[in-house]
């Protein structure tokens, strides 16, 4: 009998929730170990120096201080990282540590470590350490940094652009030769990041006699730590354990890296636990930033509005770092077409070096950036020629009988119904009506502007994707993406599950639970999914690596597929016990019965009894235990798992997407805008728990909201950070914060078990886009063009007052 | 120089030495070990530390713990009554009010403060008096949702 569907795309309670709601998550910060010392970092003040010395003889000799670490210590005592896939392109070998070395290039950069007794004791001794800076020009605009004569962050590489590259696809020069029109714009994104609720944090062990280091941190992907761990140290054991994480969004992927070997230097030096909590100021100097962007930007577009061709140059800002120097750029092939039909597209990369904060994978990478490119150049081609915004995209838009479908770059679009989440948007925001509300609105001198968008969430990473901006790679990446889950019938008869990624709030265990309670046929309160991640017992799952856009294709691939062939054995063991083929059987709540007598029937517990203890009774042939570890592998990866001679590569696998409409009010006076009204129609193909998802979009959009309205970094010229707090940085909260409306058209995809697809990021992709298309349209009286984020009321009031003047 | 303290937690007495710089955060998290206390920015802007103190919704990074002397504080801890959840523990829950959880306990006590006030908020109070408590996860439309709905249990309850 096939497994039931009482629990996916269910309403069933949270697994997460009644621990967190009782103040007994389990954080990194909530460890504690005997004899645990606590660390502080030691961090530039300067954006661009040389360190001619340090002094830490003070430090050292302060009551309760049990060791220090210099920058030469760091060089003595670890070996750089290995530039990993981050740093592809990068044309010179540059060996990057754990902490600053001679130079340092943004303010927050480490330079020395204290571990003392305690926290207060620590920072005391951090006062004593004395680093002689020579101060350096510092080079924080990327237009002054590309000049010749601009001050080198990187004597290696002689100049500030770290990068150049380009790759195309499709007849480009035919598009632009057969178009009426050209359509030009310069785009801007800016720095901003998640900002995460919990701090990086980080607990290290050492056990010197059998050389084995543990781990504890909040670390999203724990293979980076692993091998960050192992290369840096020279470590053979290293065991990553990932508690209750306080929020990720890709923040705590990368960079987190360096203090987990700093840390872990100090446990090993100090040979006693030690724990790192970095503070809220460190972590907005240095945790790292999303890369400002900006793009010239060409469309060839014919008379009817038909996209034939796009170009753009992008320039990215990726700070005092060469870890992530492309990342921004590369990922812009994840959704390099949107969900539009454009058979000719090609971009221009050039990543500059600037003495600022490095930047690091947050909520889409590049993907809001490619997303705003589109839509904003959609709305400047309707301006053009003089259609509707609406009509602009829906001529260019890839329709649901071409699924799946090609794009020029050799992404593979599983399914959906592109032009019905717009229609379907426009129809539950009233847009005819709003226009007609607009006209009467602007007569009292009250400004509405309606901005609609629409954008993927592609889900599924496929790490091989870079080799076709990169082809002298000489490492293959991870391609494709495997990840593991173990599943296993307790004794009790309860179920235990172990995931490969940890979680950081997207559900994974609720999520999970609800799959593998379908195909055992047990409830999900009889399933213990197991947290934290531990290396030495969870199964390894690199691919989803904790994204809510890759959990889904993975993590739930890899449960379907130890959950079923888990079930197998149930089956074939009951069988054998019930004397019933195993086709005759059926599964519900634990118990395994036969359909020829109410009496035959078997638990999970019976089963558990001769699984684990009664080698008499199985069938021949039976492997003991009723444990599963199953490592998924994407069926579908080919073809373009690997770039082919044209460079089509599948970025990802999976694409949800999302049409967004907003109406906001801007006033003329202060600039303030005030979003209405909030709506997201939305295709995260099957939904395994709707009430997860919701949270997924609602978080993911709310943030994109916030960032086009007004959080962001900013820097003086001198290169110090001026929003080293969450209020200088302008983080909405509920009150900014609008109300947003969800409904759901789901196509489920034909590649994934249960036709799933991402749900993450994904409503953080085209939101900045519909701000921004929003507050254009309200201002259009004006002329006003919106080519920039953040639109923070003063941005907004320059904007109104530029407008207000004749153009020179 | 360490200072006796004594204060009620969660309806028991508890009285300890402490440094007078510490912060009533770092007290309850590492002197009580009362985990949900969260520390996220430590200047009182992201609410998820709060706690109350004598009834009123107090950043306990904000507080030195040796003001709390002679005071009463309620955390997340305390409000679970033989491990079954108080009605605004249940209506998170129910309405997925929560991602990381880190948000949570402030958000908890932030909801029980403005309740004990207002037993009837209407959206843009609950909005309003939620705006110290910062969440990055789930751009609060949940937890708005939350509080209403625990507003309604705890009247019915009544």
């Amino acid at each position: 009998m096939e497994p039931s569907a009482k629990y996916v795309g269910r309403k069933v309670p949270s697994k997460e929730a009644p621990r967190h709601l009782t103040g007994r998550g389990r954080f990194t910060d909530d460890f504690l170990l005997p004899g645990m010392l606590h660390a502080v970092i030691l961090r530039s003040p300067m954006a661009h120096a040389r360190i001619r010395a340090t002094d830490a003889r003070a430090a050292r000799d302060h009551p309760g201080v049990v060791t220090v670490l210099t920058t030469d210590d760091v060089k003595r005592e670890t070996r750089p990282f290995k530039p990993g896939r981050y740093a592809a392109g990068l044309r010179k070998p540059i060996d990057e540590y754990a902490s600053a070395m001679d130079k340092v290039r943004y303010v927050g950069e480490p330079v020395a470590a204290v571990a003392a007794r305690s926290r207060a004791i620590a920072e005391d001794a951090l006062e004593l350490i004395a680093v002689e800076y020579d101060p350096l020009p510092t080079v924080v605009d990327t237009r002054e940094a590309m000049k010749p004569e601009s001050p080198p962050l990187y004597d290696e590489l002689g100049s500030n652009v770290a990068w150049r590259g380009s790759i195309s696809y499709g007849d480009l020069d035919g598009a632009f030769r057969q178009s009426d029109r050209v359509v030009r714009e310069r785009l801007k994104l800016h720095r901003y990041s998640s900002t995460p609720l919990e701090p990086l944090a980080c607990l290290a062990s050492y056990d010197g006699a059998s050389r084995r280091l543990t781990v504890r941190c909040n670390a999203q992907a724990p293979e980076v730590i692993y091998d960050a761990l192992r290369e840096a140290l020279g470590l053979e054991h290293v065991r990553v354990i990932i508690p209750d994480v306080g929020g990720g969004f890709g923040q705590k992927i990368h960079l987190i890296r360096k203090y987990v070997v700093l840390v872990s230097l100090l446990a090993i030096r100090s040979g006693r636990p030690v724990k790192w909590m970095e503070d809220r100021t460190e972590h907005m100097m240095a945790a790292g930033h999303s890369c400002a962007q900006e793009f010239d930007v060409e469309a060839a577009v014919r008379k009817d509005g038909t996209v034939l061709g796009l170009r753009f140059k992008e320039i990215d800002d990726v700070g005092g770092s060469i870890s992530t120097l492309t990342i921004h750029f590369t990922n812009k092939l994840n959704n390099l077409v949107n969900t539009y039909r454009v058979k000719a597209i090609s971009l221009e990369g050039c990543s500059v070096v600037t003495n600022k904060c490095p930047v690091i994978p947050n909520r889409g990478i590049g993907k809001p950036g490619m997303c705003f490119i589109w839509e904003r150049m959609m709305d400047r081609i309707a301006e053009e020629l003089g259609m509707s915004p609406v009509a602009v995209r829906l001529k260019n838009i890839i329709p649901p009988s071409e699924f799946p479908y090609t794009t020029p770059n050799g992404n593979i679009y599983d399914s959906g119904d592109y032009p019905a989440l717009l229609r379907r948007a426009l129809e539950l925001i009233g847009y005819d009506a709003l226009r007609e509300e607009q006209r009467r609105e602007r007569e009292k001198g009250r400004y509405l502007g309606i901005g609609v968008a629409i954008g993927v969430e592609p889900g599924g990473r496929n790490a091989a994707r870079d080799m076709a901006i990169f082809p002298e790679m000489k490492e293959l990446p991870g391609a494709g993406g495997v990840n593991g889950a173990t599943v296993k019938v307790e004794k009790s008869g309860a179920v235990t599950l172990f995931l490969g990624s940890p979680q950081c709030g997207q559900s994974h265990e609720t999520s999970t639970s609800q799959v593998a309670a379908d195909i055992l046929g047990i409830a999900p309160e009889h399933i213990a999914v197991i947290s934290p991640f531990d290396s030495e017992i969870s199964p390894w799952g690199t691919a989803s690596a904790n994204s809510g856009n890759n959990f889904h294709l993975y993590d739930i691939g890899a449960v379907h597929g130890a959950a079923t062939r888990l079930r197998e054995k149930i089956l074939a063991l009951a069988g054998h016990v019930l004397d019933t083929p195993p086709q005759a059987l059926s599964i519900e709540d634990g118990t395994v019965r036969a359909a020829s007598s109410a009496m035959k029937k078997v638990t999970f517990a019976d089963l558990g009894k001769i699984a684990y203890g009664n080698q008499s009774a199985v069938p021949e042939g039976f492997d003991m235990g009723l444990q599963c570890t199953f490592y998924y592998k994407f069926p579908h990866a080919a073809p373009y798992m690997v770039p082919d001679k044209d460079h089509r590569v599948r970025a990802q696998y999976s694409f949800s997407a999302a049409a967004h409409a907003a109406v906001v009010e801007v006033d003329l006076q202060t600039g303030e805008v005030k979003v209405l009204r909030y709506l997201i129609v939305s295709d995260n193909g099957t939904l395994i728990n709707p009430d997860v998802v919701d949270g997924q979009i609602y978080g993911s959009a709310a943030h994109g909201i916030s960032v086009a309205l007004g959080e962001g970094f900013v820097y003086d010229s001198e290169g110090q950070l001026l929003t080293v707090t969450l209020t200088d940085y302008g983080k909405s909260s509920a009150v900014e914060t609008p109300r947003m409306e969800i409904e759901h058209h789901p196509v489920p995809s034909p590649f994934t078990v249960l036709g799933q697809k991402a749900a993450g990021e994904g409503a953080a992709i085209p939101s900045p886009a519909a701000i921004a298309s929003a507050v254009e349209d309200a201002l259009k009286p004006l002329g006003v063009r919106v080519r920039e984020l953040p639109l923070t009321p003063e941005a907004v009031w320059r904007l109104i007052q530029r407008a207000g003047r004749p153009s020179p | 120089m360490k200072r006796e303290l004594r204060v009620e937690i969660n309806g028991r007495t508890c009285v300890e030495d402490v440094e007078p710089r510490q912060l009533l955060s770092h007290f309850l998290r590492e002197t009580v070990g009362l985990t949900g206390v969260h520390i996220g920015c430590v200047i009182g802007e992201c609410g998820a530390c709060s706690v109350l103190v004598n009834g009123r919704l107090v950043k306990s990074c904000l507080l030195l713990a040796v003001q709390a002397h002679g005071k009463e504080i309620e955390t997340v801890e305390g409000m679970a009554e033989d491990s079954r959840l108080h009605p605004i523990q249940e209506a998170f829950a129910r309405h997925y009010a929560l991602q990381c959880g880190y948000c949570t306990p402030g958000m908890i006590m932030a909801t029980r403060f403005l309740l004990s006030r207002r037993p009837d908020p209407s959206e843009a109070e609950i909005r309003e008096a939620l705006a110290g408590n910062l969440c990055m996860c789930t751009g609060y439309m949940q937890i708005v949702e939350a509080v209403k709905s625990a507003a309604k249990s705890l009247k019915h309850g009544t």
